[in-house]
């Protein structure tokens, strides 16, 4: 894209550019075949209703799909009204005004909607329905997931790639041994924080936390429901920093050391060095970092799927589930449709937030 | 002009970049993967590669909770000193039902010959009976009779035997002898009784030095095992079994939420907190370890707890499960069959395998090794399997009486209802809610799911 005027090229540069595309086919039609073709078909699929492994009939079915899925609505909650004295009811415990249950109130034609959270506003108490709150609270858990595990992915990774990239004897070694946790299949460490994390004193964190007299040895790290997310968390950050810290490293090497003396002989501090040189000369190859853990852990499935299976869904699991365990096709590539645009907005949000240019790398 | 150019291309990579990252995810063409990737068992006994040409081989996905691999294994075994034509290969298959279920539903939807044989469990003929042989066809009509008819009738779809049974389940309470006589009690006869035991029992022994004890141990996991739990303690409450043979759906009522209550008071007291994360395998290590003083588990557990390394071998007994309001205790019916795969490349010898497999003598040796118990009714006057395990007389009773869940009625959407079912009373025992809200929020769901009518 060097020549900004089209007419004025010469024969030669055109039939360059002729030879370029050509090179390029094989690229696109395996593109085509591996990644457009199948993306495709999930849209395709999303707007029937499809069974998994089933000789059952598919209809065209429209929209019902992401309907069931993504409608919310709100509905106000009126208070109870005591029949005798026309005065709402008060709850004599606490004191406070008891509403309808939003069991009543909220719609069941055509797609019934379920409770999610109740919120006051202006005095009035209202409900907000879902139709489907296991898929809104899988995204949710997959957005609070991602944007913890990869904050802090950052910020250890960060720590890690400044500490290897300083010269010490044995640095080849901490560089490989950095590395272990990420070379480790997810299903096989979550296995082992598995065994670490075990409701009773067979866990490592059990016996710490028992040892230190700060937990009675019982505490259910995988069922309950407060400490479930935290729990992912960990096990990301455990396995995915060093894959952070090796993106960080790649970035640290190529600031040159001349610019690290210069600033030492104009009297600059560690401090004034880091946020000087090394964080903006940093920031293009932290951007790709982000980019690739972000995207990666938005579509998280292993960790949730062997930790915690059917309790609670990440966007990833849900859709697994709505595929293979209630066998609804049309549904769960709905959810890929839904899972890919969440993804695609993230990508474009970064590129824009960050000023990537893709073109420069060329 | 260039400006805009440049974003249309910025932006088509972006897509295909997302798209491919999704293709594990999203796209049904490739689904994702199981959460435990099946490894092919190594055949148990490899024979003469020489004669491998020739050689049918049959593969039998099967599961491996507690030492049923090795016993599907031998066998498998016994199978090919018979048929020394024939190599029988053992796959093995994820512990979590569901897990199973989604295993092999990626080899139906791919149509594939890789499995001949499958051990399904007792809820899934009505659902996957297209994908299986009719074994009538095959010569099942010899042996059928010998089996438990209400399992046979469960297995028959439209009138065609989708799958020979191979051992039932039903839950049992296993407690600990010398733990209830020091203690002084008898083996509890209702879930107030067990509450009071074990909480009397864990006190002491945490007393006494072990901070790791608990009273009372059962399958508290979100996944199939709660709902045959869950289902024992309603049924034994007379609280019905959530949708009725008619097809009337029945969780919403009294007796029902007053037991699920209960158990939610369970969790944290006389059970652990994590009670709420275990499966089987999960309570039987806490059980076998000596540091439960109840738990609820099928039979398998039982030979398991008798053997060399078991820390309370000759220490525990089991006894029917506690009654509720309605005077008996209900357990919940299991067991698992085999099924010929439809799309196997020798369907005649995979089926005579099934059959084999599910025939006397392999039986026999499995309810001798490992307290499977049989479908074949002969086996529980057999004088070895009872001296095995002698509770397979004392709770015929239990066997034979065995609360079905409702995946007849609800097929093909059983799976679905099970999921609600589990996933309400689940958040009930970890306490975001209360058993009353929580079903009458799970009826509707339940006539969402199969359109049928609320009693």
């Amino acid at each position: 894209m060097s020549n900004d005027k089209r007419s004025g090229r010469s024969e030669l540069a055109k039939r360059e550019e002729r030879t370029a595309y050509r090179l390029l086919l094989p690229a696109l039609i395996i593109l085509l075949v591996i990644a457009v073709y199948p993306l495709g078909q999930v849209f395709y699929t999303s707007f029937t209703n499809r069974q998994f492994a089933s000789g059952q009939e598919t209809e065209f079915i429209g929209f019902d799909n992401y309907q069931r899925l993504l409608s919310v609505t709100i509905s106000q909650l009126p208070p109870v009204i005591d029949e005798d004295t026309n005065q709402p009811v008060i709850d004599e415990e606490t004191g406070k005004t008891v509403y309808e249950r939003p069991i009543s109130v909220l719609p069941r034609e055509p797609v019934r909607y379920r409770e999610y959270k109740q919120f006051s506003f202006m005095g009035n108490r209202y409900v907000l329905g879902a139709t489907d709150v296991d898929f809104i609270d899988a995204i949710t858990n997959t957005l609070i997931f991602t944007v913890t595990s990869v904050f802090l992915e950052l910020a250890l990774g960060l720590g890690v790639a400044l500490v290897v990239n300083s010269n010490f004897k044995g640095k080849g070694v901490t560089r490989t041994a950095m590395l272990i946790p990420w070379a480790v299949i997810t299903v096989v460490s979550a296995r082992m924080w598995e065994w670490m994390l075990a409701p009773n004193r067979t866990g490592l964190f059990n016996t710490m936390l028992y040892t230190l007299g700060l937990a009675d040895g019982r505490v259910a790290f995988l069922a309950s429901g407060q400490l479930q997310l935290w729990a992912m968390v960990a096990v990301d950050v455990w396995k995915t920093t060093p894959f952070m810290a090796l993106l960080l490293l790649a970035g640290l090497q190529t600031i040159p050391d001349e610019l690290y003396e210069a600033a030492a002989i104009d009297g600059a501090g560690p401090v004034k060095q880091f946020f000087s040189i090394t964080f903006p000369l940093l920031k293009p190859a932290m951007a790709v970092a982000l980019i690739f853990r972000t995207l990666d852990a938005l579509r998280v499935f292993d960790v949730f799927q062997v930790l915690l299976g059917q309790s609670q869904y990440s966007m990833a699991t849900y859709n697994y589930f709505q595929l293979i365990g209630n066998r609804n096709m049309g549904l769960a590539s709905a959810i890929g449709v839904v899972i890919f645009i969440i993804i695609f907005g993230f990508a474009i949000a970064y590129i824009k937030m960050l000023g990537v240019d893709m073109d420069e790398t060329a | 002009m260039k400006i805009k150019k440049k974003h249309w291309w910025t932006l088509l990579l972006v897509m295909v970049l997302v798209g491919s990252l999704l293709a594990g995810c999203g796209s049904p063409a490739e689904p994702a993967e199981p959460a435990e990737p099946a490894e092919p068992a190594e055949p148990a006994e490899p024979a003469e590669p020489a004669e491998s040409g020739d050689q049918v081989v049959i593969t039998v996905a099967a599961g491996a909770v507690g030492q049923e691999l090795e016993l599907t294994q031998k066998a498998a075994e016994m199978y090919m000193d018979q048929n020394p034509n024939v190599l029988v290969n053992v796959l093995d298959t994820p512990d979590l039902a569901q897990d199973r279920l989604g295993l092999y539903l990626q080899f139906f939807e791919a149509q594939s010959a890789e499995v001949d044989v499958y051990q399904i469990d007792v809820i899934w003929p009505g659902d996957l009976a297209e994908h299986f042989v009719d074994l009538y066809d095959f010569g099942a009509a010899d042996v059928v009779d010998e089996h438990f008819p209400a399992i046979v009738e469960n297995n028959t779809v439209d009138g065609r035997l989708v799958a020979i049974p191979w051992f039932t389940d039903a839950g049992l309470l296993y407690y600990r002898t010398d733990l209830l006589e020091k203690y002084n009690f008898e083996p509890p006869a209702t879930w107030d009784e067990l509450e009071e035991q074990a909480s009397v029992i864990q006190e002491g022994e945490r007393a006494e030095g072990n901070p790791d004890f608990v009273g009372f141990v059962w399958q508290g996991n979100a996944y199939e095992g709660l709902t045959c739990d869950a289902l024992e303690w309603i049924a034994s409450n007379d609280g019905g079994t959530i949708i009725s043979p008619e097809g009337m759906i029945t969780i919403n009522n009294a007796n029902a939420i007053e037991i699920i209550d209960q158990a939610a008071g369970w969790v944290g007291t006389i059970s652990p907190s994590g009670v709420t994360g275990m499966g089987e395998e999960d309570s039987r290590a806490v059980w076998q370890g000596g540091n439960a003083a109840f738990m609820r588990n099928w039979p398998y557990a039982y030979s398991l707890g008798h053997a060399d390394d078991s820390a309370i071998k000759g220490l525990f007994d089991v006894s029917p499960l506690p009654a509720g309001k309605s005077g008996e205790g209900a357990a919940t019916l299991g067991g698992w069959q085999l099924a010929v795969s439809r799309y196997s490349n020798n369907p005649e010898i995979a089926a005579e395998v099934a059959l084999f497999m599910a025939g006397y003598d392999a039986q026999k040796m499995r309810a001798v090794e490992g307290s499977l118990n049989p479908t074949i009714m002969s086996l529980y006057e057999d004088a070895e399997v009872l001296e095995a395990s002698p509770f397979f007389g004392s709770l015929y009773d239990v066997f034979i009486n065995a609360v079905a869940r409702p995946s007849t009625a609800t097929a093909p959407n059983y799976n679905a209802v099970s999921t609600a079912f589990f996933r309400s009373v689940h958040s009930v025992l970890t306490g975001s809610i209360d058993a009353a809200t929580a079903f009458e929020e799970l009826e509707l769901d339940l006539q969402d799911i199969t359109g049928f009518d609320i009693q």
